[in-house]
């Protein structure tokens, strides 16, 4: 593996070497088969040896493998299955006792597992949540049998309606079944208590009363029933409970939960809700009209990251500072911070493969990953102080050392006028033959003018003679007249010698059915037979398209074709109302025969 | 496989799973006892997070392989999953299917107000305003403070044309959370009932609440455009260009703003950038064309906007412009059919009537050519040069009389302009004018105060002045060529642009400006260079 990473490695600096020079590629494996997000990586000194191990809840190829990794440099250190997809990883202290090892917690489906030592150490799970006390009340009839199932289909459909508290899944699924399914499923579950659980989406920590580095911390967790809570580090109980209008898909801490703190949650409806201690419900919010996809902040200003592909910029109040637009969609975003020169960034990974770095609204640096980056993490790891973590989405893994001498300088990246006000105009060219051209009708343009109005009188004149002619014949398709408005199109269909012609007989007019009306056909009886030459059309009703058929038959042996006419009469007149020539084609099973 | 604790179908596998981990509270114990019991039930929103993660991150495949998999497992029961399935079907263009997906969402949780917006929302796309606007009543019933309701309905009455109530309810959402989007549309609802002065009052305060969006600083620059407020319009394009200096719009209204004054290097260099995000670009071409034109690279001018008439060969102004610079190269045959074009899109305007009659004198078609003079006399209300060049034709076909009734609607028309605006004269149309007045023996009625004082007009007529001989036969054909070409700069001022929408950039340039007259003898010189 180490020989292809270098390879690999050598590959990317040529593609990028000016804007990769502040960064030292220290590792490259496309193939290290890790799939997740970057709310679920982690560092920390997990054994207190200095030696900062990088945590990843893995959701495995397709999502279907979930595992707990712990990876010391490049190499895996230790893997354990996950019973569930993990939402979130974090690492944390427990308490003040010596060594200071902190734990993993892996937030997952409704529980969050904590590990001590690499080794299980708890299970927190959420509370139930508490059943809709009319839905109680229905099953417990049930299981007294004192209720038929269609009564209680109705009471149920009838709550799912109007309670604010929503239904059980045993209720709903109950309410999906036939008849006949009914009676098995009440005498399966009636017996149980109803549940309702909720799940984790997401997951943080929070200092609990000193804003040391290695403090004790709470976790903070964000739930789907549109909650947060705030659990005791030791005894994992509920600390405090706070409610959002909507579910909260990323999570920002701040501050210390004995103190002061400041949670500001990035929700599924687009908004951002910003919470401090001793309120319940959030006291500012910020509506976004798209939907987040980072949260990031960097001292006090919070960095957003909209599908929009652009980074927002607002106050701790929800006030807007500015609008970055990215060249791509992002798919992740996460701090960096450079402790020895108190730098503070945003990082976001983008669809077309680079990591943008951004310090307020200047772009710092960019790094081109050769994948997607879906998950990046920046901090200690190893006794390395600056290294950057990316995971890509093929399940890549990419780890780059900021060099010591690095310095972020603003304005880096694209300043100035944009590239193309320096290409040239692509402006069509003319040739000599068009020049020579423009001579000529300089010199002669009034008499190419009048030529042309001549011939364009004389044009229009044809045109018009022809169109009366036209008229006078009943030569068109289409007859207009006010009493017969008609459309005649004609269809032949074979290869001869027999062919079927189709005449497709419509009635244009809105209301008038159309009534007396023969159908004649004029054709050279030396090349053509035909059954009947002369027939009557039913009545026409409006806008319906008649198909009349007919066969002919070809005559000729010598491949020679004619013109046969078709010509709609009205009863009693000699003037066709319309007439169609039909070109027949050359019959071809003669000439085959 | 994946795990599904408590899932009916694969219990032992769930167990032997969870048996590896051995965490404290699942205890062997429990499990065993659970086996007797009815199967538990999966928590329905347990892949949510995951769900919305894929969405966002806009990787629909696993997104949707994700929600095909909760489903099954819910056996549809999964609220969330059927929604964003809906929102990734409208996303692809599947409008019809999102709707009914909405719908069941809507039956899973009626209470809830975001599944009827998105019904609504869907209903909109397809077009049905009028259903859109009752399921956004309803939502607005069981959700009071949404903008996002409030914005849509809003939306909706603009579509059904109801703009009181539009606005209502677009100001309602203003209340509740101000948003760029909300400012634009109600901008909108002003400009389509023809009210500037209250659209730039609503783009102003939008610009207040967000200086950096550049949509809403370049449709504020465009409206000020439109109202002649050039310093302003100026300011604001510019603002937009240093946010984004790609942006199309800004670059040509801002270009076409250099142009007017004589910038074409300024404003070419600018056309470049455009050039390169939208290579097909009929307005854009158009103001190449004609900063060529003003450069008096004639060729290339007509190059250029020959492309932008490939590209939209229905614009009339595009054709104005071949019309003008066909004129101008002394290619009358070719001016006149594009002038004709011009005339049968847009057959109100007088300047294209004078343009086409100074085609056809050129042709030596006179009759035809006062024909067109009455109508373009008939037609424009303030631009002199019409009845100036109506006059010099009269007077040249010997018919005093009507040339000085001609000159003296000339005067009105100057005097009205003076007192109503400071855009001052070409001096080639005074110089003509005044030529005209000594023939006619009117002589000195007109004082052209303003243009006078000019300082740049003294060196420009006397370079210009070398092809007309008077008093002798007044108005050549040169002379009506520069008349008529400069006669297109008046255009812009009182006309006004009257069928330009604010959403499309307007081709303004259309108009060179007095410089750029040359004379004939020059662009012929041009074309042997080539």
């Amino acid at each position: 593996m180490a020989a292809a990473s270098s390879s690999d490695s050598d590959g990317g600096r040529a593609e990028s070497s000016e804007a990769n020079s502040k960064w030292l590629d220290a590792h490259y494996d496309p193939m290290a088969n890790i799939h997740t997000f970057s709310s679920c990586l982690a560092l920390a000194d997990l054994h207190g040896d200095g030696e900062y191990k990088l945590v990843v809840g893995d959701l495995g190829p397709g999502g279907q493998q979930p595992l707990l990794k712990v990876l010391k440099g490049p190499t895996v250190l230790r893997e354990n299955p996950l019973p569930a997809l993990p939402a979130a990883a974090a690492c944390f202290l427990m308490e003040q006792h010596e060594p200071r090892t902190p734990a993993i917690a892996l937030a997952s489906g409704p529980c969050v597992y904590v590990y001590k030592n690499l080794r299980p150490y708890f299970k927190f799970s959420l509370p139930q949540l508490p059943p809709n006390p009319l839905e109680q009340d229905l099953w417990n009839q049930a299981k007294e049998d004192r209720i038929d199932h269609l009564t209680l289909k109705e009471m149920l459909e009838g709550i799912r309606e109007k309670a604010e508290v929503p239904l059980s899944v045993q209720s709903l699924r109950f309410l999906q079944l036939e008849l006949s399914e009914m009676e098995a499923f009440v005498n399966q579950h009636k017996s149980k208590a109803i549940k309702r659980q909720t799940v984790i989406t997401t997951m943080s920590t929070l200092k609990k009363n000193l804003a040391d580095e290695d403090a004790v911390s709470c976790l903070v967790l964000g739930t789907e029933n549109k909650e947060l809570l705030v659990l005791d580090p030791e005894a994992f109980t509920i600390l405090a409970k706070m409610s959002l209008p909507s579910v909260p898909a990323f999570l920002e801490v701040s501050g210390q939960f004995d103190v002061e703190f400041r949670l500001t949650a990035a929700c599924r409806n687009g908004n951002i809700y910003i919470l401090r201690r001793d309120s319940k419900h959030p006291k500012y919010c910020i509506e976004l009209s798209a939907q987040p996809v980072g949260l990031v902040r960097v001292h006090k200003i919070l960095v957003v990251g909209s599908t929009q592909e652009s980074l927002h910029g607002f106050t701790h109040k929800g006030k807007k500072l500015w609008t970055v637009q990215m060249p791509a969609a992002i798919l992740t975003m996460n701090l960096l911070e450079q402790r020895s020169r108190g730098l503070q960034a945003v990082m976001a990974g983008l669809a077309n493969g680079e990591v943008r770095i951004y310090r307020d609204k200047a772009l710092l640096n960019i790094i081109r990953a050769p994948d997607a980056v879906t998950s990046l993490c920046f901090g200690r790891y190893g006794r390395e102080d600056n290294t950057l973590i990316m995971t890509t989405r093929g399940g890549g893994l990419i780890i780059k050392i900021l060099k010591r001498t690095a310095v972020f300088v603003e304005g880096t990246g694209e300043m100035g006028p944009p590239q193309a006000q320096a290409m040239k105009l692509n402006v069509p060219r003319k040739t000599r033959l068009y020049v020579d051209q423009t001579l000529r009708e300089r010199e002669a343009g009034t008499a190419m003018h009048r030529t042309f109005q001549t011939d364009l009188y004389l044009l229009r004149l044809r045109a018009a003679r022809a169109y009366v002619q036209a008229l006078e014949s009943s030569l068109s398709p289409m007859s207009t007249t006010a009493r017969e408005p008609l459309k005649l199109h004609a269809v032949v269909q074979g290869l001869g010698p027999t062919f079927k012609l189709t005449l497709h007989l419509q009635n244009t007019s809105t209301a008038r059915p159309v009534l007396g009306l023969q159908v004649c056909f004029l054709y050279n009886e030396a090349l053509y037979a035909l059954p009947r030459a002369f027939f009557k059309v039913p009545l026409l009703v409006p806008g319906l398209s008649y198909p009349l058929e007919t066969f002919v038959e070809s005559l000729s042996t010598k491949g020679i074709s004619d013109m046969i006419k078709v010509l709609v009469l009205r009863e009693g007149q000699s003037i066709p109302l319309l007439s169609a020539h039909i070109n027949m084609p050359v019959s071809e099973g003669l000439a085959a025969a | 496989m994946r795990t599904r604790p408590g899932l009916p179908t694969s219990p032992p596998r769930t167990h032997g799973r969870t048996y590896k981990i051995q965490f404290p509270a699942e205890s062997a114990e429990s499990q065993k006892s659970r086996q007797k019991k009815a199967p538990e039930f999966p928590i329905l929103e347990k892949q949510n997070w995951l769900i919305h993660l894929y969405y966002v991150q806009k990787d629909y495949e696993a997104c949707k392989a994700v929600i095909k998999e909760q489903l099954q497992e819910t056996q549809g029961l999964c609220e969330y999953a059927i929604y964003v399935q809906a929102l990734i079907f409208r996303l692809e263009g599947n409008i019809q299917e999102s709707l009914e997906l909405f719908q069941t969402c809507a039956i899973l949780s009626p209470q809830c107000a975001d599944n009827l917006k998105q019904v609504a929302r869907s209903l909109f796309l397809l077009g049905k305003h009028k259903a859109a606007t009752e399921v956004y009543n309803e939502a607005a019933r069981l959700n009071k403070k949404d903008w996002e309701i409030c914005h849509n309905l809003g939306v909706c009455y603009i579509y059904l044309k109801q703009f009181n109530k539009a606005q209502d309810q677009l100001h309602s959402a203003l209340q509740l959370n101000r948003h760029d989007l909300t400012y634009i549309m109600l901008g909108k609802i002003h400009l389509l009932e023809g009210n500037l002065d209250k659209a730039i009052e609503i783009y102003k305060k939008a610009v207040e609440f967000s200086p950096e969006n550049t949509e809403l600083l370049t449709t504020l620059g465009l409206l000020y455009l439109q109202l002649g407020i050039y310093q302003k319009a100026f300011e604001h394009l510019g603002n937009a260009l240093t946010y984004d200096p790609t942006n199309y719009k800004a670059i040509l209204a801002a270009g076409s703003m250099m142009q007017t004054h004589g910038d074409f290097d300024v404003a070419l260099t600018k056309y470049r950038v455009a050039a390169c995000a939208v290579p097909e670009s009929p307005p854009l071409w158009n103001n190449i064309g004609m900063c060529f034109f003003g450069k008096k690279k004639y060729v290339a001018a007509i190059s250029c906007l020959k492309r932008a008439n490939y590209l939209a060969p229905f614009d009339w102004k595009i054709l104005y412009n071949l019309g003008l610079v066909h004129l101008t190269m002394q290619q009358y045959a070719s001016a006149f059919h594009f002038l004709s074009a011009a005339i049968n899109f847009q057959p109100k305007m007088g300047e294209l009537y004078m343009l086409l009659a100074v085609a056809l004198t050129n042709l030596e078609d006179i009759e035809n050519a006062k024909r067109a003079y009455m109508e373009a006399v008939r037609l424009d209300k303030c631009n002199p040069l019409v009845n100036l060049n109506y006059a010099v034709l009269m007077y040249n076909q010997g018919e005093k009389k009507g040339a000085l009734a001609q000159y003296q609607e000339m005067e009105k028309k100057i005097n009205f302009l003076k007192d109503n605006s400071s855009l001052e004269f070409d001096p080639e149309m005074i110089e003509m004018a005044q030529k005209l007045g000594a023939a006619l023996q009117v002589g000195e009625a007109l004082v052209w105060t303003k243009p006078v004082k000019d300082p740049k007009a003294k060196p420009r007529s006397s370079s210009t002045s070398k092809p007309v001989t008077c008093p002798q036969p007044l108005g050549s054909n040169q002379a009506l060529g520069r008349a008529m070409s400069s006669a297109a700069a008046y255009r812009k001022l009182p006309a006004g642009t009257g069928g330009t929408q604010l959403t499309k950039p307007p081709s303004l340039p259309l108009e060179p400006e007095p410089t750029v007259v040359a004379s004939p003898a020059e662009a012929s010189e041009e074309i042997r260079e080539k």
